[in-house]
């Protein structure tokens, strides 16, 4: 049956193969319109062979082919003793599965954009905040790096730098991403704040809501409003006690909760017109708790002076806390 | 604000929509994917909504391909959020890409497309292997195998009806999961 030329298997592949295409122009677009009109047959026989082609199934099939490979869904009888062979294979699978999408992407699109696509960067001590075309708001704290990619089936942010503070207007349809370099974090609609503090450690902190965390490598979290986590390379550490319906630092505190000062320091410098140095990357370690006015170094260096026993110098351009 | 094209309206001002047509389209195309009856029913009425909006301040090139897009991406992305909730709170959880339809993952289909694509000319398998896992154009696959583009969509088509066809003789019915 699905060979002749005109069946409609045939031709439904024909137009997947067609969609896949990095440009549809505007009369194959119409064709396409009129054919999957045309007989309610074309719409379902489409959808089945969407499904087909894009199944993990097979992905894994061509993939492999012969190795008859153990599928993912398999009814749990794989209980964390899989062989070592599929592994090798599914981050290819999964790669061409996100390729697939773009391809996708583009032919829909065609000449007509229905993308926004902006950067946004703010200096030092700077705060802003933007609004996104789905009405989402973003606080960004000083020497903060954002890329929004707001497309009619999906919101993605990359935070590239510093700290920002969502708050994700509410829809059902299109899920809300923020990549924060090696976490990722998706929601619905939510408020809650990423800090990028350096290259290995992220701060997450939910005020409202709920979001789960991807660190990849199968590490994932889900975290109602209140709660926090601090990705350090292999270490987590989990937060509680996040209160209030935002971050302090979006009126310019910093709440300390067994904080390790680097990250006190890192906050200040975001801001601090003399940059805060320490004598010993040690003292970075200490603990701190408190809610700090980051706007105010020398007040948060007498602080910190006086919780750890510590002192501070000012210099000709900084300020060095040391033993 | 984002640099967005909202506002620069095609001359010929807002394209009209047999919205009634969409929706039906919509629901069968999310049925012929393998959702269930409500999730057809919701996603179809949010992507719709999305649409109607779109409509009013761009021109759209295929309503349908859109549409379906759309509504691809509110599956996966419904899917993966079902995947986590069910994970518990401060498990550290395994996670795998989710699946978007548990029947073409599942081990007999992967058995009869195995099957299939075994008894496929080699050429017409190593081209399915380009396109989908590799994911080269079909300019690429054709300078790389030395023929025609033609005959490289010729060899896709093909190979789509062909495992098509091996999952209906196989009674593997993908629609509907109620």
């Amino acid at each position: 049956m699905g060979h002749e030329p005109h069946s409609i298997d045939w031709q439904a592949a024909q137009w997947l193969g067609r969609m896949s295409r990095p440009v549809l122009d505007s009369d194959a677009a119409a064709a396409f319109d009129r054919w999957i009109l045309e007989n309610p047959r074309h719409v379902e026989s489409y959808a089945r062979m969407a499904a087909m082609w894009q199944s993990e199934g097979l992905g894994l099939a061509l993939a492999e082919p012969g190795g008859a490979p153990r599928p993912s869904n398999d009814d749990f009888d794989g209980d964390g003793d899989e062989p070592a062979a599929p592994r090798t294979w599914r981050p290819r699978v999964l790669q061409a599965g996100a390729a697939l999408c773009l391809l996708l992407f583009a032919c829909v699109l065609g000449p007509r954009l229905l993308v926004e696509e902006a950067e946004f960067a703010t200096g030092h001590g700077q705060i802003r905040t933007v609004t996104l075309g789905d009405g989402s708001t973003i606080r960004m704290d000083g020497e903060t790096r954002i890329a929004a990619r707001i497309t009619p089936w999906s919101r993605h942010v990359a935070l590239k730098r510093g700290e920002a503070f969502f708050d994700v207007a509410h829809e059902r349809l299109r899920g809300f991403t923020v990549d924060a370099g090696g976490a990722s974090v998706s929601v619905l609609g939510t408020a809650f704040d990423i800090d990028r503090m350096d290259a290995r450690t992220r701060v997450i902190q939910v005020y409202r809501g709920l979001v789960s965390v991807d660190a990849g490598a199968g590490r994932q979290w889900r975290l109602p409003a209140g709660s926090g986590l601090e990705l350090s390379g292999e270490r987590v550490r989990s937060l509680r006690g996040v209160e209030g319906d935002r971050p302090g630092w979006t009126q310019g505190w910093f709440e300390a909760n067994d904080t390790p000062v680097a990250q006190l320091v890192q906050r200040l410098n975001r801001a601090s017109p003399r940059k805060v140095v320490l004598a010993d990357p040690a003292l970075g370690e200490l603990l701190v708790t408190g809610r700090f006015q980051t706007g105010d170094a020398q007040g948060v260096l007498d602080a910190v002076a006086a919780i750890h026993d510590l002192h501070w110098r000012r210099t000709a351009d900084r300020y060095v806390l040391e033993r | 604000m984002l640099a967005s094209n909202h506002g620069l309206l095609h001359d010929g001002g807002p394209q009209r929509h047999d919205w009634d047509a969409i929706r039906t389209a919509l629901k069968r195309y999310l049925r012929g994917r393998g959702a269930r009856h409500d999730v057809a029913e919701d996603v179809a009425q949010e992507t719709l909504a999305r649409l109607l909006e779109l409509s009013r301040s761009q021109q759209i090139g295929s309503v349908f391909a859109l549409a379906f897009r759309i509504a691809d991406n509110a599956l996966v992305d419904m899917s993966r959020r079902n995947g986590r909730l069910a994970a518990e709170m401060e498990d550290d959880v395994r996670s795998e890409e989710p699946s978007l339809n548990r029947i073409l993952d599942s081990r007999r289909a992967m058995e009869v497309f195995d099957r299939c694509l075994r008894r496929m000319p080699a050429l017409r398998r190593e081209v399915l292997v380009r396109r989908r896992v590799e994911q080269e154009s079909c300019r690429a696959i054709g300078e790389a195998l030395d023929m025609s583009t033609k005959a490289v969509e010729k060899h896709i088509t093909r190979g789509m009806t062909d495992l098509r066809r091996a999952l209906d003789q196989a009674g593997i019915d993908l629609a509907g999961e109620d």
